[in-house]
């Protein structure tokens, strides 16, 4: 049974100083970003009807920089908008991948990485990708802005540590370094545009075949998005050949835990788990031709 | 009770300047089809999954579904209604036999008209990823594919 919206309220701040007044005054009103997620949970009845706050005009958070080391996103930067981002094709080409996959065009037209962030769907296809590359976020209210790391802000199932009078601003993230090379993976039921059963991202620091260091994460395998510590423990000073690639995916299962759900089981999940990983170690070791 | 909150929105549709009441929460979709009487703009999934909502805003495809109507207000809109139906994609489509129950044919069309705007002469890969997210259960895509092919001149 559909929920109608014809009592929902929007309003429309005209700065994010606006915003976030509205934010601290209004206890219990939505952030309506791309809107590719909430209004379908609230028509479905997933999520309480609410009044909704629209940021999506607020041009000031939709921007790609390249600070130093750090290339910083404004949260309303949509997935077309860093798929063909030159900053993020060079800088974080993994991020890039999970970008161009995240759905069709339409989704990737619309949804914005704040979204998908604050969102906090553990099948989210950014967050592997924020994870190997340590990102952090920015948060801000009219109290001022804080910054909190990524792992530390899921914590657990759609927990967040963000408090209803903060927006997110900004999603900061590691640029990729020389001798880092990485991708996204992702395995949906639709290559088009489909939720991920498994998605995740394999990030390494190689010389020659040697792994100074390595960030695995992946997503829709246990209530938030993890890093599979063990299986980067497996690889890390280690030379990258198959078995040590087959011994490393194999770990993932140490760090995951995943459920049945409508889009597979968790039996699946494992397998599928294992099996990226090492495809993904696979493909890194065939390009950088160590194997 | 019921109570029902209303706000006026202006918008360019189709080039024609429009003024419309709606709910602020409701879809550009929903008032399409229910407030402007427009229905060429089709409801399928109404979800996000389909695409057979599609229109442009600003020229860039998305879907009328997932539109809030405060995400429209100042914008420029074009829905299936605003493509000359002499176009070459419309007659392409028709000519290729691309269409058999029609419900997917808007979006398919708008999906394209938005590609071959910005890449007139696009390879066969570039068109069947711009409609990767338009599900068409009767054709199978492939006179799909010709149809957009055929309208770029290859």
């Amino acid at each position: 049974m559909e929920v109608l919206l014809h009592d929902v309220d929007v309003l429309v701040p005209r700065d994010l100083d606006e915003a976030l007044r509205v934010l601290a005054e209004r206890r219990g009103i939505k952030v309506l970003a791309g809107g590719t997620d909430l209004l379908v949970q609230m028509r479905s009845g997933a999520v309480q009807k609410s009044d909704l706050l629209d940021v999506s005009g607020l041009w000031e958070l939709k921007y790609v920089r390249h600070e130093d080391e750090t290339i910083a996103i404004g949260a309303l930067t949509t997935f077309s908008e860093i798929a063909s981002s030159e900053v993020i094709r060079r800088h974080a080409p993994v991020l890039a991948e999970a970008a161009e996959t995240v759905g069709s065009v339409q989704i990737m037209n619309k949804g914005t990485i704040g979204g998908n962030v604050v969102n906090a769907s553990p099948a989210a296809d950014s967050l592997p990708a924020l994870y190997v590359h340590d990102a952090e976020l920015k948060l801000a209210s009219l109290k001022g802005t804080r910054t909190v790391g990524i792992t530390e802000f899921y914590r657990g199932y759609k927990r967040l540590d963000m408090r209803p009078d903060e927006l997110l601003v900004e999603v900061r993230l590691r640029a990729e370094k020389g001798g880092e090379v990485g991708h996204f993976f992702k395995h949906g039921l639709r290559q088009g545009d489909a939720i991920s059963v498994v998605n995740g991202a394999v990030l390494l620091d190689l010389e020659g075949d040697l792994v100074r260091g390595a960030a695995i994460a992946l997503g829709a395998v246990a209530p938030t998005v993890v890093r599979a510590h063990e299986a980067e423990r497996a690889l890390k000073g280690r030379r990258l050949r198959e078995d040590v690639m087959w011994e490393a995916a194999r770990a993932v299962l140490r760090s995951i835990s995943p459920i049945d759900d409508v889009r597979g089981s968790a039996a699946y999940r494992r397998e599928l788990s294992v099996n990226y990983v090492f495809m993904t170690l696979w493909r890194i070791a065939r390009e950088v031709g160590v194997l | 009770m019921v109570h029902r909150i209303e706000r006026e929105f202006s918008f360019v549709l189709n080039g024609k300047p429009v003024k419309v009441r709606a709910p602020p929460a409701y879809s550009l979709l929903e008032v399409l089809r229910y407030e402007l009487r427009m229905t060429g703009t089709k409801e399928g999934c109404a979800r996000g999954d389909c695409g057979e909502c599609t229109v442009l805003i600003d020229g860039e495809p998305v879907h009328a579904c997932l539109t809030a109507m405060t995400q429209v207000e100042g914008r420029r809109v074009t829905t299936i209604e605003g493509i000359d139906p002499g176009h070459p994609l419309v007659r392409a489509f028709v000519e290729s036999g691309a269409v058999q129950c029609g419900h997917c044919t808007p979006g398919l069309i708008v999906a394209s008209y938005a590609l071959l705007s910005r890449n007139p002469r696009p390879t066969e890969e570039e068109v069947r990823d711009a409609i990767r997210g338009n599900l068409c259960r009767c054709t199978g895509y492939a006179k799909v594919v010709a149809a957009v092919l055929r309208a770029a001149g290859a």
